[in-house]
């Protein structure tokens, strides 16, 4: 420490030698080994990256290169740099007399650098990679990984080489700019971030945008005066067959003729070409002059279409009312029920301009409707969720059950009356439901019915035998409760020990010897479970004694948390899908995807509102002699009020939201609307649900915000 | 009466608050409790109700061991036993009155709070025992609403629906200033003297400790370092005053 070194005096070579070698390790050598550490894990992680990248070639083989052509701008950019940097040095040393060209050097290199780079990548690129394989974007993002990987590289050298003459550990900033970029870089070719074919490709997409965000016309009906005409035709044309008569001309009505009126049906080749079949001649009248007819096809079954492709659609009508075309019977579909000739139908419909009603479309109905379930969707979920969540974040605080905690005979006493209350509850069940119907006949009834007798009994059962063997710990000689204690929680143990065997059989050894090994060892390993479990414990109720030391509340808040983490961290719409195989697709599946994930995000924001508020009350009602359901109606509720209402309005936001879109996965409302419209190219009416999810949701937006204002 | 013998607590991080602390109160007795912040003051006085576990101990009131009982029978034992704090412990956002009813929990039966029910005969009580400490117009306010003196008040109040034995008081005027500190004190010495009911109170101005206790003990570090009658506190030395708070010390006043 004495001795004042420069950080740049006297580097080590044989640091830097090894960091040469591996990148990370002279560091190590000099002590710095978490430095080391993390050099040697980003190159590694750039490395890794980049091999995925070129991984990702089979997937998408026009936007990915091989691992050959990135270790091939490895090597180039590791020549490229050592040829730089010897410049940098030599100028460094040998040009530049003054303070002013020292300062100036480093900044001047770097520019130097991305002048090279920018020269000599295109011709880099060129002369790796084949024509074909020329895409620039991605060819840039792998060249820049490997300049960075390289520079990385060089910089742990030179970090090697003087980490130990400097004073204190140079900054690392360099490096975590240099990680910074190659992460992002490759992130950009993983992503398949391409902005060229985000802008070439806009042209396509402005048609079908511009439906979806101005889709108000089909929000409304029309009145349409139209001008029909028919025609029957029947096909195919058996020999001896009778054909529909030929249609006369009527004054003052649409008419139209066809000949022939029975003929062959075009069909379709293998690559889906036309054959044509018979030629229909056309002719009509009776239409409004000067404007188009429309022809359509009218299969057996009265479906109608367009028969594109097989002449003109939209013939223009004379100044005498009359047209004449012609058409090929186009290919139909028949059903496969119906065999034989069939008569089809030649439609000629002239539309006359169209009258704005005022009235709603069908679709628009229909979306309204279902924005309506999606809202009361959301209203439902939150409603469930708040009746559910809040006994769960009382249970998840860690204030309030910290504070709790246990005998051994009171645990023994609670969990043995807890299962055994449990099982007495459903033995009452077994025998009183089938009285009022059974699941079949009184689902709700019978269910209802096992719940209060199991919950009751096992409550009950809870409290009576911990309480009991509490008591009974405390007045019985010390021996005895001692006794009462280890037996009790060999008992336990020894069942929680069982349901682990079986539990590692069928979920472990079940994945790795199969069903059959899994049910011929489940005997061993339940009682090997079962024997470990008695003895752990009668061994820790052997060392607790008489105390009251287990933290009964400490248990209960881990397993409630760990339950709230789960639901929470599967999204709801992964709920909604479980949602919709459970109970089919509707509007019932989404409400109990959105009320599982309500419950746990609330009862998470909900005891954590509870952990931070003032434990002063808390203390002051308990020296009064108050018990612990008086102290959290007195000295918690009032306190967790607003932060109650303004999660439980946040929530509601959210539901609202999810609603929308989880009828995507058939959770009914309108996102179920929505996916369907846009599968079937109706992109008018996907418009509307857009809008009306829009509107639905900006709204939400200010009554819940201007809510929040109104309640701090 | 009130016996402590060899109280010692030790905190989970392994503070030792309390090491081996005893005395005794007789009845009708108004004990103040001296020391440094962090002599374990608090901590003595929340040991006495159990509002934390004693390590090692017995605390004796009226012949009942109440290191040894069951947490029912704790919750009996502390509807006598009044506590008035630093920092008032109000639930800030009930009413002035409600805040005095919970005093009176620990005796109706706990059901009764699902529907937030109190009997007429309680409201009565409570709204007599604000009127004893002079706040009687201030019932339906919130008590976020109220001053420092008042919020004490209310504390008070709550202690006094417990119809206590006992008061036990953590810095009740810390917070307040002397003209106000006096009144408070002014309370609990009528209470004292008018209802023979006990007081444990920690202060820390010399002059307000001389003005109101019958007896005075001393905590420092945790430990029992000086016990003196009214008399003796009037007329404690420079040398013992040290031996209690330091030889840094300096003596300082309230005033008023
Ligand atoms: N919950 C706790 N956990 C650990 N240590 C604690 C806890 N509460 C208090 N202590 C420690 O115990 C000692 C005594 O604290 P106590 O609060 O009883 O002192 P006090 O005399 O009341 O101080 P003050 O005058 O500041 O209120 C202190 O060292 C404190 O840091
Ligand atoms: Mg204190």
């Amino acid at each position: 420490m004495a001795e004042k070194s420069t950080p740049l005096a006297r580097p080590s070579w044989l640091q830097a030698l090894l960091s040469l070698v591996v990148p990370g390790l002279g560091q190590a050598v000099s002590g710095a080994f978490s430095r080391g550490f993390y050099i040697l894990l980003s190159v590694v992680t750039l490395s890794g990256l980049a091999v995925f990248a070129a991984a990702q070639r089979p997937r998408y083989p026009d936007y990915s290169l091989s691992f050959h052509a990135y270790l091939a701008f490895v090597a180039e950019s590791a020549a490229l740099l050592v040829f730089l940097l010897a410049i940098y040095w030599l100028v460094r040393r040998y040009a530049m007399r003054t303070e002013f060209a020292r300062n100036a050097a480093t900044p001047a290199f770097v520019v130097l650098v991305i002048i090279v780079l920018g020269i000599t990548a295109p011709a880099m690129i060129d002369t790796v990679l084949s024509a074909a394989e020329l895409k620039k974007l991605y060819a840039l993002t792998s060249l820049l990984t490997a300049f960075v990987t390289v520079a990385i590289w060089a910089w742990n050298i030179f970090d090697a080489a003087h980490l130990r003459s400097s004073e204190r550990a140079p900054g690392m900033g360099t490096f975590y700019m240099l990680l910074i970029a190659g992460i992002l870089v490759l992130g950009t070719r993983i992503v398949q971030i391409n902005p060229e074919k985000a802008i070439r490709e806009y042209k396509d997409t402005g048609v079908i945008l511009s439906r979806i965000v101005w889709p108000w016309k089909v929000a409304f009906d029309y009145s349409e005066s139209e001008l029909v005409a028919t025609a029957d035709i029947q096909a195919p044309c058996p020999p001896g067959a009778t054909p529909p008569p030929v249609a006369q001309p009527k004054e003052g009505q649409p008419w139209v003729s066809v000949t022939p009126t029975c003929g062959a049906l075009s069909k379709r080749d293998s690559t889906g070409k036309p054959i044509f079949g018979t030629l229909l001649s056309i002719k009509g009248g009776g239409f409004k002059p000067n404007k188009k007819v429309h022809i359509q096809w009218a299969n057996p079954l009265g479906d109608a279409f367009t028969p594109r492709g097989f002449g003109p659609t939209d013939i223009p009508v004379g100044p005498d009312g009359t047209f004449t075309t012609q058409l090929y019977i186009p290919d139909v579909t028949i059903p496969s029920v119906a065999k034989g000739p069939q008569i089809h139908q030649l439609r000629i419909v002239q539309r006359g301009a169209a009258q704005f009603t005022g009235k709603l479309s069908k679709e628009m109905k229909l979306a309204l409707q279902a924005m309506l379930e999606s809202i009361m969707m959301g209203l439902m979920a939150t409603a469930a969720g708040i009746v559910l969540s809040v006994p769960l974040s009382f249970l998840a605080a860690r204030n309030l059950m910290s504070t709790l905690h246990t005998t051994t005979q009171g645990f023994v006493g609670g969990v043995i009356g807890l299962v055994g209350g449990a099982y007495l509850g459903k033995l009452a069940g077994d025998w009183l439901t089938p009285m009022v119907g059974g699941l079949e006949k009184a689902p709700i009834l019978t269910f209802s019915i096992y719940l209060v007798l199991v919950l009751g009994l096992a409550i009950l059962a809870y409290r009576l035998l911990g309480r009991a063997l509490t008591s009974a710990a405390e007045h019985l000689p010390a021996p005895v409760s001692l006794g009462i204690g280890i037996a009790g929680m060999a008992l336990v143990g020894a069942v929680v020990g069982y349901l682990l065997g079986l539990g590692y059989a069928h979920g472990i050894l079940g994945i790795t010897r199969g069903t059959e090994g899994a049910v011929a060892a489940a005997p061993h390993t339940a009682l090997l479970g079962a024997a470990l479990g008695a003895f752990l414990g009668a061994f820790w109720a052997w060392r607790l004694g008489t105390s009251t030391t287990i933290p009964i509340g400490q248990m209960i808040y881990a397993t409630v948390r760990l339950i709230l983490n789960i639901g929470r961290s599967i999204e709801p719409l992964i709920w909604a899908i479980m949602g919709v195989i459970w109970v089919g697709p509707g509007p019932f599946a989404g409400f109990i995807a959105l009320t599982i994930h309500s419950v746990a995000a609330l009862g998470k924001l909900y005891s954590e509102a509870i952990e931070s508020i003032d434990p002063g009350p808390i203390e002051a009602l308990q020296a009064t002699g108050a018990n612990r359901l008086q102290t959290i109606v007195y000295a918690v509720v009032p306190q967790v009020m607003p932060p109650f209402t303004a999660f439980t309005l946040y929530r509601w936001d959210i539901n609202v939201r999810m609603s929308t879109i989880i009828g995507l996965v058939g959770g009914g409302g309108i996102g179920f609307l929505l996916i369907q419209w846009i599968h079937q190219f109706q992109y008018e009416q996907a418009g509307l649900a857009v809008w009306l999810i829009t509107i639905t949701v900006a709204t939400l937006d200010f009554v819940s915000a201007s809510i929040r204002e109104k309640m701090v | 009466m009130l016996v402590v013998e060899h109280l010692t607590k030790v905190y989970e991080d392994g503070t030792v608050a309390l090491k081996d602390v005893s005395f005794t109160v007789e009845d009708g007795e108004f004990l103040v409790i001296i020391g440094l912040s962090g002599s374990g003051k608090s901590t003595l006085l929340r040991c006495i109700n159990r509002l934390i576990e004693p390590t090692e101990g017995h605390i004796f009131w009226n012949g009942v061991d109440i290191t040894q009982t069951s947490e029912a029978e704790m919750r009996r034992i502390r509807r006598e036993i009044g506590m008035i704090f630093q920092h008032f412990n109000l639930v800030e956002r009930s009413s002035v009155l409600t805040n005095v009813l919970t005093g009176r929990l620990g005796y109706l039966p706990s059901w009764w709070s699902l529907i937030n029910y109190f009997p007429q005969a309680e409201k009565r009580r409570a709204m007599a025992a604000l009127e004893r400490v002079g706040i009687g117009d201030k019932a339906h306010n919130r008590a976020d609403a109220l001053s420092g003196g008042q919020k004490q008040r209310v504390g008070i109040a709550r202690a006094l629906m417990q119809e206590p034995k006992m008061i036990l008081a953590d810095e009740p005027v810390a917070s307040l200033d002397p003209v106000l500190a006096h009144s408070i004190l002014g309370y609990l010495e009528t209470l004292n003297q008018e209802q023979n009911i006990t007081v444990l109170c920690s202060l820390h101005y010399l002059d307000l400790v001389q003005r109101y206790a019958t007896k005075v003990i001393g905590l420092r570090d945790g430990q029992l370092v000086y016990e003196g009658t009214r008399e003796q506190i009037r007329n404690i030395t420079d040398a013992e005053f040290k031996h209690i708070y330091g030889q840094e010390a300096q003596r300082l006043s309230v005033g008023g």
